[in-house]
């Protein structure tokens, strides 16, 4: 799901930036000392995840685990996000350093929208948590997908095709993730409840 | 903190921990054919230009679409990767060739052939604009081929050399794959842990600078 330098033109790149360096405000301000420990550790898990690839096909995808990132973190997925990739961008060339801004925006933001949407589900009992935590997983991905798409919109074809085509690729990669996302809740909820959201 | 609260906080770094070697395991255990990132590599033999693309870890690109730009950024010609991701083309021009990959997806790369590389292409010997191509195409073919001139030896010889390397490029291609090494992500880990401790002595001195201020009440 990185993007690579030279594909996207100077506007997406520039607003890209732009939505990265706000988001990552917001994320900054809500990441109090308390939870910077989980959040160096969630981010060295996102740097390793790009390394676990997943083959499909004619392509290759990897995984990406900004579901559970959201779900714990919430707005400071956006600066633990930001630190992954550049250090990714650096060290293995993954994505670009000119495209930082829009694969933190593409990995990030969907992170956020889950963790509102699904952030209440996971305190309940498990019955309810885990299918949420499920759907946090992978819809985190699916949104990403889309939001790659939309990138990819100004400069390849229509959004349509190929947000579709990027999110038939990264289909097992929800699934996965979805599950993934799921054993770590109900791991978290027996061990440190607390680290999940309200 | 209580003591409870310490061997909790304790319990929950190393189970951290364990889910970061975990993760590092599935690196070392899954197939090494990680890829993100697409890079092509071209080289010259003869009249033709040879391209190969791959993703990062070895797996070809098939399908993906090669545009070659002269040193203008003019558009010369357009072509897709075949299942071996490889795609040839005849020198289209005698200008440094800057040949790009679209891998999709956001998937890119780029490769950038010099003029002096394009020295033995058989033909003009003068530095031609693309407006002159098919000029030069025509001249190719009228060519007198019984003709020693040392000219023709010099193209035969470059025929020989460029037959010889051959094997020798697809090495290159081979050892160019630079995957993400162990120390690399090391690395990445150690910046972010490194982070972490700044922003945890941030914390403290901000702490400690609070409590003095209560102290000294």
């Amino acid at each position: 799901m990185h993007i690579s330098e030279g594909i996207l033109s100077g506007p997406v790149l520039i607003s890209g930036i732009a939505l990265a360096a706000a988001g990552t405000a917001i994320g900054l301000k809500k990441l109090d000392y308390e939870r910077i420990p989980r959040a160096a550790i969630l981010s060295a898990s996102f740097f390793v995840a790009s390394l676990i690839h997943v083959p499909i096909g004619p392509s290759s995808v990897h995984l990406i685990l900004n579901g559970i990132v959201g779900l714990i973190l919430g707005w400071g997925a956006f600066p633990v996000i930001l630190v992954a990739l550049m250090l990714q961008a650096m060290l293995f060339q993954f994505g670009g350093i000119t495209t930082l801004g829009v694969n933190t925006v593409i990995m990030a933001l969907p992170a956020v929208f889950c963790y509102y949407l699904f952030g209440r589900l996971v305190s309940k009992r498990p019955r309810i948590a885990l299918p949420a935590a499920f759907a946090c997983g992978a819809f985190s991905v699916f949104f990403g997908a889309v939001m790659v798409g939309l990138a990819l919109m100004f400069t390849e074809e229509n959004f349509l095709k190929a947000a579709y085509l990027v999110v038939i690729t990264y289909l097992p990669v929800m699934i996965i993730e979805g599950i993934i996302t799921a054993f770590c809740v109900a791991f978290l909820k027996k061990v440190q409840p607390d680290m999940l959201p309200e | 903190m209580s003591a409870t609260r310490l061997t909790r906080y304790g319990m929950c770094c190393s189970k951290g921990f364990g889910f970061m070697l975990f993760m590092m395991a599935c690196v070392v255990w899954t197939d090494p054919a990680m890829a993100h990132r697409s890079t092509i590599f071209a080289w010259v033999e003869g009249d033709r230009v040879f391209t190969e693309s791959k993703f990062s870890g070895g797996k070809r690109v098939r399908e993906g679409d090669v545009i070659v730009y002269d040193s203008e950024g003019h558009q010369l010609l357009k072509g897709k990767t075949d299942d071996k991701g490889e795609f040839s083309f005849e020198v289209p021009a005698k200008t440094s060739l800057k040949i790009v990959l679209m891998a999709g997806m956001g998937h890119g790369g780029e490769w950038t052939i010099p003029v002096s590389e394009l020295e033995g292409v058989a033909g003009a010997q003068v530095e031609i604009t693309p407006s002159q191509n098919t000029a030069r195409k025509m001249t190719e073919k009228q060519r007198d081929v019984s003709h020693l001139s040392s000219n023709e030896i010099r193209l035969t010889v470059e025929e020989a050399v460029d037959k010889k390397l051959k094997p020798v490029m697809k090495i290159l291609v081979e050892l160019r794959e630079n995957r993400p090494t162990f120390r690399d992500i090391f690395g990445g880990i150690g910046y972010i842990l490194g982070l972490m401790g700044v922003a945890a002595y941030v914390n403290y001195r901000h702490k400690s600078a609070e409590i003095d201020g209560k102290e000294t009440d």
